[in-house]
C-alpha cells in the first residue's frame, strides 16, 4: 500500500469525489477507483474482510460528539455496517460548549473530540478515562509525531488519541478582495470594517475569536492579561456591527457566497478551495493558533464498548488517510501520510510555510476555565 | 381580503414545501436537488437513534400530558371551593408557571436536580443496604416533571374556565334527585367540562412533543424528537432531517383525516 | 363542610407538590445561585455577593432586543393574524370554515427545529434574495438580521395568535351586526363599533401568548439571527452552555422573570381597563 502508484492524484481524486457527490457515479465505482483498498468494508459486503468488527458485540450504537466538516459520513456508514452500531454525530463549535455539556452530567457520548489544552482541564474534573489501549490496537505510539500526540498524556497516562492537527487561520473569497493581498490579521479585522462589512464571519468560540483579536495587537494568542484583554474586546465590539455571523459552522454560510471571509480551520479552509477554487486561506504573519485534536472517552459513556471499537475503527490507517482526504486535515499518524498521494503531502493548506507555521501557538489551558475571557466572548455575544 | 388570506397560506406552505421536496433529495445535500430518491425515509426508520428519540418523545408526552390532566383537572374542579387563602396561592403559583419562560425552567430545572442529586445521591450511597445503589439522575422523569408543569397549569386554566361556565343548576338538580357525588361528576360535570379537558390535554401533548428548550437542558442521556434535529442541523442537515419532519406531518395529517372521516361517518349515520 | 374542604385538599395536593417542586424549589435555587459566584473551572460556588446583579448591566443589548422585538413581533402577528381569523370567521362558508382553520396549524405539527431551518435555505443568498436578483430587485441581505428573525417568529407563532382571535369573532352575535347593517351603520363603522371590540378578548389573550413565549424565545434567534440577534434567552443558554457561569446565569434567569412579570402584569392591567373592567380579558 505504500506504494504511490496506488493512489489517484488529487485532482482525479476531487473530480471522481464530485461525480460522486452528484450522484452520476455509484459509491461503489467512487471507492473502487479511489481506492485505498477499503471498498469492501465500505460496502460491508458479507463483512468477509473485517469480520473481527461485528464479532465484538459492541452493541447497536455508538454516539461521538465532534466538530463541523470532521469526518466522512461514508466512513460512519461503513462501520455501522461492518459492526451493525449505528453512529450517531453530534457536532459542537467549541471546547467550552463540550466541557459544559459533559460538566452537567449525563451528556450520553460515547466517543468525543477535545483539542490539546483542555484535556488536563478534563483530567483534573474526572470527566475523561485514562483509555484502555488494549482496546484500541490500531493505536500504535510510535507512529504519532509527539508534537501533536503528547498532549493526550497526562502524567504517564493516555486520555486521548490523536485525531488531526491544523491551524486556525481564515478563509477568504479572493473574488471580493481586489488587488490588495490579505496576509495578517490585521488586514483580517480591519477590511472587516471596511469592504467585508457585513461578510465576515468569526467563531463562536473563545480561544480563536478572542486569540486572534489579540494578535491585531500583537498580544499572545493565549493572553489572560485583563488589559490585553480589554483592547481585544474594544475591537470585537467594533467590529460586530460589520460581521456576517458569529458560528464555528462556516461553510454553509461561505460556499453560496453569503459570507465572504471567515476565520477557518485548516480542513475547512481545504474542502472550500477544493470546490471553490477562488477561495483561499491565509495564516495572519502575526501568528494565531496551531493546534492538535484527539479521541477521548467520557467517564459515563453509556456504550463504551463501541466508542472504542469507533476509536479504533477510525485509527486504522486507511480509513483515517480516507477521513484526511475528505476533511483535508492534516494526520499524525506518519502510517497515514504514507499512504496519502503526494499532492495533499505538499498542499501548502495543509502544511504551510516554516515561516508562518513558526509563530503560532498552541491553545494554553488556561484560556479555557479564565473567567476574564468566558465573559468577554459572552458579553461580545451579547452586545 | 381573501386575497390576503391566500398569501399567509402561501407563507405559511411554501416552506413547508420546501422540506417535503427535499426530503425526496438523492444527494445529501438539504439546499440543492440531486435528483429523486426515497433513500432519507429508509435510513430515517432504521436509524436506531431517531427511532430512539420518537419513542422518548412520544412517551414523555403520552405521560406528561396524562399526569397533567387528571392532576390538573382534580384541582381545577375543587379550586372553587378551597379556602380564599389556598386558591389565591395556587392562582399566584399557576400564573408564575405560564409567565415563566421555558428556558428559565429548563436552566431552573437542570440547576436544582442537579444540586439536589448531589446532595441525595451520597446518601443513598450510604444508606443503601445492596450492591449497587440506585443513582438519581436527569432522564425521563425530569422530561415528564418539566413538561408536566407548564401542561398543568395549561389544564388548570382550561378545564376552570369550562367548570366557570358550567350550569350549576344541573349539579344542584343531580344532588337533589339523590345521585352520588361520583354520578353527579360523571354525569353531569364531565360532559360538560369534558372538551376543556380534551383541549387540555392535546396542547398538553403538542407542547411536550415540541419542546425544545426545556428538553435541551433537563434531558441528560435521554435524546427527545426536537432535541435529535437541533444537533442534526447543527452537524449540518442531510434530507434525513427533511424525512423525519415530513413523516411527522404526514402521520399528523392522516390522523386527522381518519378523525375527520369517522366523525363524518358518524354524523351522517345519526342524520340517516 | 369539614369533610368536603378535606377532600378537596386531597384532590388539590398532587398539583400543588408538583408545582411545589418543579417550580418554587427551581426558582428558589436560582435566587439563591444569583447571589453566587462562578465555580474555578464554571459552574457555581457558594457565596454572598451582589456582583451578578450589578452585572447585569453587560447584558443590556439583550434585554433591548428582546424588549423590542418581543412586542414588535407580537404586532407583526397581529397584524398578520387578525385578518385572516376574520375572513375565517366572517367570510367563510361552514364547510371550508374547519378545513382552513386546520390548514393553519397543521404546519405546527412539524417541529418548529424544522420549520425554521426551512427559513435558514429561503433567506439565505439561494432563496428570496436571489429571486429578487432575478427580478431585478436587487439581492438585499434578509438573513442574520432582524428582519429574518421576525419573519421566523411570525411563521413560529402565527397560529397561537389566529386561534383565540378566531375564537372570539366566532363567538360574536352576528344579529348585532345585521342590526347595524339595517340601521344603516357602514360595514366599516359596524366594525369598529361592533366587530372590533368584541374580539379584543381574543385579541389580547393572542398577544399575552405569544408575547410571553417570544421574550423567553432562543431557537428562533440562534437559528436565523446569525449569533447577532441575541436576546436575553441567547444570553442565558451561552452562560450555561459555554462561559459555566451558573451564578451570573441565574441572576440574568431572575431579571428575566422580574421583567416579564411586570410586563405583563401591567398589560393585563391595561388590557382590562382598556376593555371597560370586564373580567373575561383573562388568560385564556
Amino acid at each position: 500500500m505504500t506504494d504511490r502508484d496506488d493512489h489517484i492524484s488529487r485532482q482525479r481524486f476531487m473530480e471522481e469525489l464530485r461525480r460522486y457527490r452528484k450522484g452520476s457515479v455509484s459509491r461503489r465505482h467512487f471507492l473502487g477507483v479511489t481506492g485505498l483498498g477499503l471498498a469492501t468494508v465500505a460496502l460491508g459486503q458479507g463483512l468477509g474482510p473485517r469480520r473481527a468488527w461485528a464479532q465484538e458485540g459492541i452493541g447497536d450504537r455508538v454516539a461521538i460528539a465532534t466538530w463541523p466538516n470532521y469526518h466522512d459520513p461514508a466512513d460512519f456508514d461503513a462501520f455501522t455496517q461492518a459492526t451493525g452500531a449505528y453512529v450517531d454525530v453530534s457536532v459542537f463549535g467549541s471546547n467550552e460548549e463540550m466541557l459544559a455539556k459533559l460538566q452537567a452530567g449525563g451528556s450520553g457520548w460515547d466517543v468525543f473530540v477535545p483539542t490539546n489544552y483542555t484535556i488536563t482541564t478534563y483530567v483534573s474534573e474526572d470527566i475523561i478515562e485514562p483509555l484502555d489501549l488494549a482496546k484500541i490496537p490500531n493505536y500504535d505510539p510510535a507512529s504519532f509525531d509527539p508534537r501533536f500526540a503528547e498532549a493526550g498524556t497526562v502524567d504517564g497516562k493516555v486520555y486521548a488519541v490523536s485525531k488531526n492537527w491544523g491551524t486556525t487561520g481564515y478563509a477568504v473569497n479572493t473574488t471580493h478582495a481586489g488587488d490588495r493581498q490579505m496576509t495578517t490579521w490585521k488586514d483580517f479585522w480591519d477590511r472587516t470594517k471596511e469592504d467585508f462589512s457585513g461578510r465576515t464571519m468569526v467563531h463562536d468560540y473563545q480561544l480563536t475569536t478572542i486569540g486572534n483579536a489579540l494578535k491585531y495587537f500583537g498580544y499572545s494568542f493565549n493572553s489572560v492579561d485583563p488589559k490585553e484583554l480589554a483592547d481585544a474586546e474594544k475591537l470585537l465590539l467594533e467590529v460586530k456591527p460589520h460581521l456576517f455571523a458569529i458560528s464555528s459552522d462556516y461553510q454553509p454560510s461561505m460556499r453560496p457566497g453569503d459570507a465572504w471571509m471567515s476565520m477557518c480551520w485548516t480542513g475547512d479552509a481545504s474542502q472550500l478551495h477544493r470546490d471553490i477554487p477562488e477561495i483561499a486561506y491565509v495564516l495572519g504573519r502575526e501568528g494565531g493558533e496551531i493546534w492538535s485534536d484527539f479521541y477521548a472517552v467520557p467517564k459515563d459513556a453509556p456504550h463504551r464498548e463501541a466508542g472504542y471499537a469507533l476509536i479504533n475503527f477510525l485509527l486504522d490507517p486507511q480509513v483515517n488517510a480516507r477521513e484526511a482526504l475528505f476533511h483535508g486535515y492534516p494526520v499524525a499518524d506518519k502510517r497515514v501520510n504514507a499512504l496519502l498521494p503526494p499532492e495533499v503531502l505538499n498542499d501548502p493548506i495543509l502544511y504551510p510555510a516554516a515561516e508562518l507555521l513558526a509563530p503560532l501557538e498552541f491553545g494554553a489551558a488556561v484560556t479555557l476555565t479564565d473567567p476574564n475571557r468566558a465573559e468577554l466572548m459572552a458579553r461580545f455575544k451579547s452586545a | 381580503m381573501r386575497l390576503f388570506a391566500l398569501a399567509v397560506y402561501l407563507f405559511l406552505y411554501v416552506p413547508i414545501a420546501v422540506i417535503a421536496v427535499f426530503a425526496f433529495n438523492g444527494g445529501r445535500s438539504a439546499t440543492q436537488l440531486q435528483g429523486f430518491s426515497v433513500q432519507w425515509f429508509g435510513r430515517a426508520l432504521s436509524n436506531p437513534f431517531v427511532v430512539d428519540a420518537f419513542r422518548t418523545s412520544l412517551t414523555v408526552a403520552l405521560a406528561s400530558a396524562t399526569l397533567a390532566t387528571v392532576f390538573g383537572t382534580m384541582a381545577a374542579l375543587v379550586l372553587p371551593q378551597a379556602r380564599p387563602r389556598l386558591r389565591a396561592a395556587f392562582d399566584a403559583l399557576i400564573y408564575v408557571a405560564v409567565m415563566v419562560p421555558g428556558i428559565v425552567i429548563g436552566i431552573a430545572t437542570l440547576i436544582a436536580l442537579v444540586t439536589v442529586f448531589g446532595w441525595v445521591n451520597p446518601v443513598l450511597a450510604a444508606v443503601w443496604p445492596g450492591e449497587a445503589p440506585p443513582q438519581l439522575g436527569l432522564g425521563y422523569g425530569s422530561l415528564i416533571a418539566a413538561h408536566g408543569l407548564f401542561a398543568l397549569a395549561l389544564v388548570v386554566l382550561l378545564v376552570r374556565a369550562r367548570v366557570a361556565g358550567m350550569d350549576r343548576s344541573l349539579v344542584e338538580a343531580s344532588a337533589d334527585l339523590g345521585a352520588t357525588p361520583w354520578g353527579t361528576f360523571r354525569q353531569v360535570t364531565l360532559p360538560q367540562i369534558f372538551p376543556g379537558i380534551l383541549a387540555g390535554f392535546l396542547l398538553a401533548f403538542t407542547f411536550s412533543f415540541d419542546d425544545f428548550i426545556i428538553a435541551f437542558f433537563v434531558a441528560g442521556p435521554q435524546t427527545t424528537l426536537p432535541i435529535y434535529v437541533f444537533s442534526s442541523i447543527r452537524r449540518g442537515v442531510t434530507p434525513e432531517i427533511n424525512a423525519i419532519g415530513a413523516m411527522v406531518l404526514a402521520a399528523s395529517l392522516t390522523l386527522l383525516v381518519v378523525a375527520q372521516l369517522l366523525l363524518r361517518r358518524g354524523t351522517s349515520r345519526a342524520r340517516g | 363542610m369539614a369533610r368536603r374542604r378535606i377532600g378537596a385538599t386531597l384532590l388539590l395536593a398532587p398539583a400543588g407538590l408538583w408545582l411545589l417542586a418543579m417550580l418554587v424549589l427551581p426558582l428558589v435555587v436560582v435566587l439563591v445561585f444569583s447571589f453566587g459566584e462562578r465555580g474555578p473551572a464554571g459552574g457555581y460556588a457558594p457565596a454572598f455577593t451582589l456582583a451578578n446583579f450589578l452585572n447585569l448591566g453587560s447584558r443590556g443589548a439583550a434585554f433591548r432586543n428582546t424588549l423590542v422585538l418581543a412586542p414588535l413581533g407580537t404586532l407583526a402577528c397581529l397584524l398578520i393574524a387578525y385578518p385572516l381569523a376574520y375572513v375565517l370567521a366572517m367570510r367563510v362558508g361552514e364547510r371550508w370554515r374547519t378545513v382552513l382553520l386546520v390548514l393553519v396549524i397543521v404546519p405546527f405539527w412539524t417541529s418548529i427545529l424544522i420549520r425554521t431551518y426551512a427559513w435558514i435555505f429561503l433567506l439565505g443568498g439561494q432563496g428570496i434574495p436571489k429571486l429578487l436578483g432575478w427580478l431585478g430587485l436587487g439581492q438585499p441581505m434578509l438573513i442574520n438580521t432582524p428582519f429574518s428573525v421576525l419573519v421566523g417568529i411570525v411563521y413560529g407563532y402565527l397560529p397561537l395568535m389566529v386561534f383565540p382571535i378566531y375564537v372570539s369573532l366566532e363567538r360574536l352575535d352576528k344579529r348585532l351586526l345585521e342590526a347595524a347593517d339595517d340601521l344603516g351603520a357602514p360595514p366599516w363603522r359596524s366594525f369598529w363599533q361592533i366587530t372590533l371590540p368584541l374580539s379584543l378578548p381574543g385579541v389580547a389573550t393572542g398577544c399575552l401568548l405569544v408575547f410571553i413565549l417570544l421574550m423567553g424565545e432562543f431557537l428562533i434567534p440562534a437559528m436565523l439571527g446569525g449569533g447577532k440577534v441575541f436576546f436575553v434567552g441567547n444570553a442565558l443558554v451561552d452562560l450555561f452552555l459555554q462561559s459555566r457561569n451558573w451564578a451570573f446565569g441565574s441572576a440574568v434567569a431572575m431579571a428575566l422573570v422580574v421583567v416579564m412579570l411586570v410586563t405583563v402584569t401591567v398589560y393585563m392591567r391595561l388590557m382590562r381597563r382598556w376593555g371597560g373592567g370586564r373580567d373575561d380579558v383573562a388568560l385564556m
